[in-house]
């Protein structure tokens, strides 16, 4: 029991991790490599504001719109000029790695390169027992803000007039200007969740382990690309679906094999997954992908 | 590209072996140039300022500034200033060996301290071997770096970084005779050489003491949660749970424990001897156990002295690594004392004084090389208690 809460808490870390990455390769196929980048500074901006006494709660709305704002910049500075001069996909995802390594940068000027911790006594370190179960308050709330998040997520891009936009702008950009989208504000709109997210990602996860680092992004980035994978690419349930299927074959793994073949038996599973399904479990070819 | 830069070494090697055939020309020069006002006493400095390594570099770099400036402001070598020349190594092999050349081809260093990394130093210091310029590791705790190394004869080159080899042995002891511990659980990150290494320092340790390990596990050091790993671990019901990893992981590993089992003892290498580790997991550091070559509430004068001097100047605590650099340039300094007249050339000379090193008197503690260059010195072991690493032995 206790490790299937540790399966569900890590599934999802990685299923907010994954989600921003999702929405912008859904809306536009860019591959944003800076999402690790901006998930470190949701975890700092959190840092930052509960050092000036702001309660943890604030911190993580704070870091969603510190990191919102970050994801549009991003896109005016790094994105939005290839994409007027029609550049591949590959020129994009390099533009984002440059991004990446300014952020982390800027970040480690201020903050150096070493690990640091939350202000004491300013995140909840209470354990309780539910049937013979150890919860801690702070992961059991992390695991209800993400899937709240996730459901939100889903929510806005089913039933929203934003969410009808941007599933047309991920079809086909032009037909959807044609229809009298504003596609500049959609585009803005897209940023601006997928970093939100990935900033809230980041303040939680940092909360977690209370020791927040300039690399700490680095390491979801591999898992959180397989994830997207193997749900499917650009398919937002698929990424989540994807996220618990590497939280539960990892956490399986190590329960029933050494421990030195967990990844070996994580990622064969999803290689798995792969070969049954080669677009991925919920992927589609571009019809109903958002 | 990867020619051009060939073609640069090599430029360098021609230069630096020039320089080679001058430099025992000009030790009868030097003396007489200085007697009027005292030449500066360059010693080199080479670490990691950037690139993987960079975490420790900047630190290294205060502990070796602060003790320069401390030593010039007492009158310097007898009498002549120190001047530190540091060169960033980039982390990498060839940014060592590029920053070594130019250290003893350009800069004709006394000595030089570094590199950060061990796979760099193994690469570096050959160049300073060659060019018989002493060197004092600052940081390398791998095996094969002082004594036999894998790279030929290492006559130049000291160690004043305490190895795991030598620390691991006696927190084993500790924890056997002083803290009656008869199992454990042996966790670790495979994909890291710190860790590894310590792992099987360990493991070969907790064996030979005659205490089980019940199970062995394996984790990375990217993984963004040790849940499963330390409620694996806590089903063994262990005396003890060992981990060899650096900080990051450790912290993780030491709050998942203290949630699943407060009061559980943990017991680490090196990579728990950090201020982080008592920031970070707070309460949940309570009661960890790790040897070390230093730490930071050590009562000792001198060590009192150095943490002062360090928080005055640079507002923030000191770490193991700015102790070990502040230590070694004193050591350097004791040396370079004994050595008279000393100039760029007189290596030959400098490497007898420091091989004659013995209690110097640094935060590390009193301070002597054995026979094979490497350090000898007291192995703290260590406790958190009340927030504070304490001395248990």
């Amino acid at each position: 029991m206790d490790q299937i809460y540790n399966a569900i808490f890590i599934g999802s870390i990685y299923a907010l991790f994954a989600l921003g990455f999702t929405l912008v390769f859904s809306v536009l196929d860019i591959l944003n490599l800076a999402h690790p980048a901006l998930f470190t500074l949701g975890a700092f901006t959190a840092l930052f504001a509960m050092q000036q006494g702001v309660p943890a709660g604030l911190a993580v709305l704070v870091a969603f719109v510190v990191c919102g704002v970050a994801g549009v910049i991003l896109d005016r500075v790094a994105f939005a000029p290839l994409r007027r001069r029609n550049a591949p996909p590959l020129s994009a995802m390099i533009s984002s790695i440059g991004v990446s390594l300014i952020l982390i940068r800027l970040i480690q000027l201020k903050y150096g390169p070493d690990l640091q911790a939350y202000p004491a006594g300013s995140l909840p370190a209470d354990v309780f027992t539910v049937a013979g179960l150890q919860l801690d308050t702070l992961r059991t709330v992390i695991i209800a803000l993400a899937v709240g998040l996730m459901a939100a997520l889903t929510f806005l891009v089913r039933r929203t007039r934003l969410g009808r936009e941007l599933r047309a702008l991920a079809e086909n950009p032009r037909a959807a200007r044609l229809l009298g989208i504003d596609v500049d504000r959609a585009i803005a709109a897209t940023f601006f969740l997928s970093a939100g997210l990935g900033g809230v990602a980041g303040a939680l996860y940092g909360f977690a382990t209370n020791s927040p680092f300039s690399q700490m992004g680095l390491n979801f980035e591999l898992k959180a690309f397989a994830v997207m994978v193997v749900g499917g690419m650009g398919s937002i349930p698929g990424a989540v679906l994807g996220a618990y299927l590497l939280s539960f074959g990892e956490v399986a793994s190590l329960t029933f094999l050494p421990s030195e073949l967990r990844d070996a038996f994580a990622f064969g599973l999803l290689f798995v997954v792969l070969v049954v399904r080669p677009s991925g479990i919920l992927g589609q070819r571009a019809v109903d992908r958002v | 590209m990867d020619k051009r830069i060939f073609g640069a070494l090599g430029a360098l090697a021609i230069t630096l072996a020039a320089c080679g055939g001058t430099g025992n020309t000009g030790a009868s020069t030097a003396p007489s140039a200085s007697a009027a006002k005292k030449a500066d006493i360059k010693v080199g400095l080479v670490i990691s300022l950037t690139g993987v390594g960079n975490v420790y570099g900047p630190v290294q770099k205060n502990g070796a500034e602060l003790a320069v400036s401390r030593i010039n402001a007492a009158g310097g070598v007898n009498g002549a200033n120190l001047v530190l020349v540091t060169d960033d190594d980039q982390s990498t092999t060839d940014g060592g060996v590029t920053a070594f050349r130019k250290q003893v081809g350009q800069d004709r260093v006394v000595a030089i301290l570094g590199p950060t990394l061990s796979n760099t130093a193994v690469a570096a210091h050959p160049v300073a071997q060659s060019a018989q310029t002493p060197v004092i590791a600052i940081s390398n705790t791998g095996d094969g770096i002082v004594g036999k190394c894998s790279w030929g004869t290492c006559d130049y080159i000291f160690r004043a970084s305490l190895g795991e080899s030598t620390a691991i042995p006696q927190t084993v002891n500790v924890a056997k005779t002083k803290l009656n511990v008869k199992s454990v659980v042996l966790m670790y990150a495979q994909d890291d050489k710190f860790s590894s290494d310590g792992f099987a320092i360990f493991k070969k340790n907790l064996e030979s003491a005659g205490i089980t390990i019940k199970k062995e596990i394996a984790f990375s050091k990217t993984d963004v949660d040790l849940s499963t790993q330390v409620t694996a671990a806590l089903a063994e019901s262990p005396d003890a749970i060992v981990d060899s990893s650096l900080a990051g992981p450790a912290i993780l590993i030491l709050k998942e424990v203290a949630k699943k089992k407060p009061g559980q003892l943990v017991i680490g290498g090196n990579g728990f001897n950090t201020p982080a580790i008592i920031a970070s997991a707070g309460q949940a550091a309570e009661g960890a156990v790790s040897g070390t070559a230093w730490y930071l509430s050590n009562a000792d004068p001198v060590n009192k002295d150095f943490v002062a001097a360090y928080k005055a100047k640079y507002n923030s605590d000191p770490d193991q690594f700015a102790a070990q650099a502040y230590s070694a340039i004193y050591i350097l300094v004791d040396a370079l004392k004994r050595t008279p007249n000393v100039t760029s050339v007189l290596h030959e000379k400098l490497r007898d004084q420091i091989e004659l090193t013995t209690g110097v008197k640094t935060p590390l503690g009193e301070f002597s090389f054995n026979s094979s260059h490497d350090v000898n010195q007291k192995v703290y072991v260590v406790q958190v208690k009340g927030g504070l690493f304490t001395q248990i032995n």
